[in-house]
């Protein structure tokens, strides 16, 4: 891939967004390489937790606004799949199955929050910072922030929209605030907290995760009563599984549990 | 204070002082986990309340060093046969374990006096007001046993921030949260000292107790019916609102004010 890197390291698959010269803004190449990308970590048998990263001074910055400016074909390249809301760049979109955490290193700006609303987990490097320019640049938001405002307090999320490129959140407002989880100081030790992070949640059961996955973002679909009634069906989609007689037979045991691989 | 309900419960002390109504998980010595019997008397013992002309508003705490910590494993494992009515109501999404579940019209306070585990957050989900003991902590360690995390997750989500609940229920019994982190996110709205929980519990209890009792019904039935709404459908109606400004001058305007470092001149509307 020319615009990401994929590595493994352990039982963590790592997505690192590749364009730090321009601040890993999403071009249409980079947009089409997630969609593989994401597919072929979720189908890694090795591969249990993935992490997405990116190298340089950000993480994300959104669509590349040099590429909309300069080819006169601008956003129109993307009418179809966004009037169809057939999206295909973020984990949540391709269907990822694994657990996915989000490690923000940097800027993250604009259309860089799908990847904070869509992913399971977000932590953050202590000098990570977080605006959305969109209106600033006479564009709307929309989808990346109404999955944060399933996720957080939703003033938060309408001030960024609303102030645009005249004022930035820090990673310490993010934490409070429960968009991150763990603000990582110094902000260089962050790829090595994911890790640390990832391979905690490694060691439960890959099915069991997958079925809570299913469970609590199939849950944002519905109403509240709903929602529970679909979780119990992704609930007893466990029983009589395996990991269910191996996981207290380990615990019991104090040993590691050997878990069955995903599907 | 004064017993609440015609029978004597076993796994649970169900009272009543003043206008509030007192459920406490009494099963110390098993950190308060649910067996079929306390699962039994739970159902009961929300009726008794809720049936209660005296009780006003109602406090859910745990005697001993935990407040719950879910479902009786050892009687899972033990004696399955006991559990199976509450397999088939999992199955059905008919669970009876918590106020929600039984349609309790009054208010309810959950007081964390300690860890709170797996099928134990049920309890924190699905009351309308928590406070925590400082030292009282969350987990959810369903993954790490191979179980899913549904129902308590759900509601969390709902009612704090997500990231949050989902890290709980992905790392599972590998980390835990504190109460002041509880806190902070507005999982709980207060937290004191371990000896202050009752006392604190029971003070706040008697401000809601002085409301309208009809009107916070009223105001109980519009908030939690309110937590209701798709991602999806709001999502497929955000992306007509987000094309819907496409063509419109002010985006060519609004790139090329970027490309050459000066201020946009937007269409007046």
């Amino acid at each position: 891939m020319e615009h990401l890197k994929l590595e493994r390291h352990g039982p963590v698959g790592w997505l690192i967004n590749d364009r730090p010269e321009q601040l890993n803004a999403m071009n249409s190449a980079m947009r089409d390489e997630f969609a593989v990308a994401w597919r072929e970590l979720d189908e890694d048998p090795d591969v249990r937790v993935i992490v997405h990263t990116g190298e340089g001074r950000a993480f994300q910055t959104g669509v590349d606004v040099s590429e909309i400016a300069g080819d006169g074909v601008g956003m129109e390249r993307y009418r179809e799949s966004v009037e169809n809301w057939d999206l295909h760049f973020t984990a949540w979109q391709q269907g990822v199955r694994k657990p996915v955490i989000t490690a923000v290193n940097g800027i993250c700006a604009g259309g860089g929050f799908h990847w904070v609303a869509e992913a399971d987990i977000v932590i953050a490097a202590a000098d990570a910072q977080f605006f959305d320019p969109h209106v600033s640049i006479g564009q709307v938001v929309a989808i990346e922030a109404i999955g944060l405002m399933r996720k957080m307090p939703a003033e938060a999320v309408m001030r960024m929209a609303l102030v645009g490129r005249h004022e930035r959140m820090t990673a310490q407002r993010a934490y409070e605030l429960g968009m991150v989880s763990e603000v990582i100081d110094p902000p260089d030790r962050l790829r090595e907290a994911a890790q640390e992070l990832a391979e905690k949640i490694a060691r439960n059961s890959p099915a069991a995760m997958a079925a809570t996955k299913r469970a609590l973002w199939g849950s944002l679909e519905l109403g509240l009563t709903d929602a529970c009634r679909a979780g119990a069906q992704d609930l007893v989609s466990m029983w009589g599984h395996p990991d269910q007689t191996e996981g207290p037979a380990a615990f019991a045991e104090r040993r590691a549990p050997d878990w069955q691989p995903l599907d | 204070m004064i017993a609440v309900g015609a029978e004597p419960y076993e796994t649970l002390v169900v009272e009543r002082d003043g206008h509030v109504g007192w459920l406490v998980f009494d099963r110390p010595d098993r950190g308060n986990a649910m067996d079929a019997t306390m699962l039994a008397e739970l159902e009961q013992a929300w009726q008794d309340l809720d049936a209660d002309p005296e009780v006003r508003v109602i406090v859910n705490t745990g005697n001993g060093p935990a407040f719950q910590t879910g479902l009786d494993v050892g009687q899972l494992a033990k004696d399955p046969e006991a559990l199976r009515e509450q397999s088939r109501r999992t199955k059905r999404a008919e669970l009876k374990l918590t106020a929600w579940h039984n349609q309790v019209r009054k208010p309810v306070i959950a007081a964390v006096n300690g860890v709170c585990a797996g099928g134990g957050l049920h309890f924190v989900a699905d009351a309308d007001i928590v406070i925590m003991a400082e030292d009282a902590t969350f987990l959810d360690p369903h993954v790490s046993v191979g179980q899913v995390t549904a129902y308590e997750a759900i509601a969390l989500v709902r009612k704090s921030p997500a990231e949050a609940v989902f890290r709980m229920a992905f790392v599972g019994r590998h980390e835990r949260m504190a109460a002041r982190r509880a806190h902070q996110l507005g999982i709980c709205s207060e937290v004191v000292a371990p000896d202050r929980l009752r006392p604190t519990a029971a003070d706040l209890a008697e401000r809601v107790a002085r409301n309208s009792p009809a009107a916070m019904a009223a105001t109980k039935r519009a908030l939690w019916g309110a937590l209701e709404a798709g991602l999806t459908d709001a999502c497929r109606a955000g992306a007509q609102e987000l094309v819907s400004m496409w063509g419109h001058p002010d985006q060519a305007e609004g790139p090329s004010a970027w490309a050459e470092k000066r201020e946009p001149q937007w269409e007046p509307t």
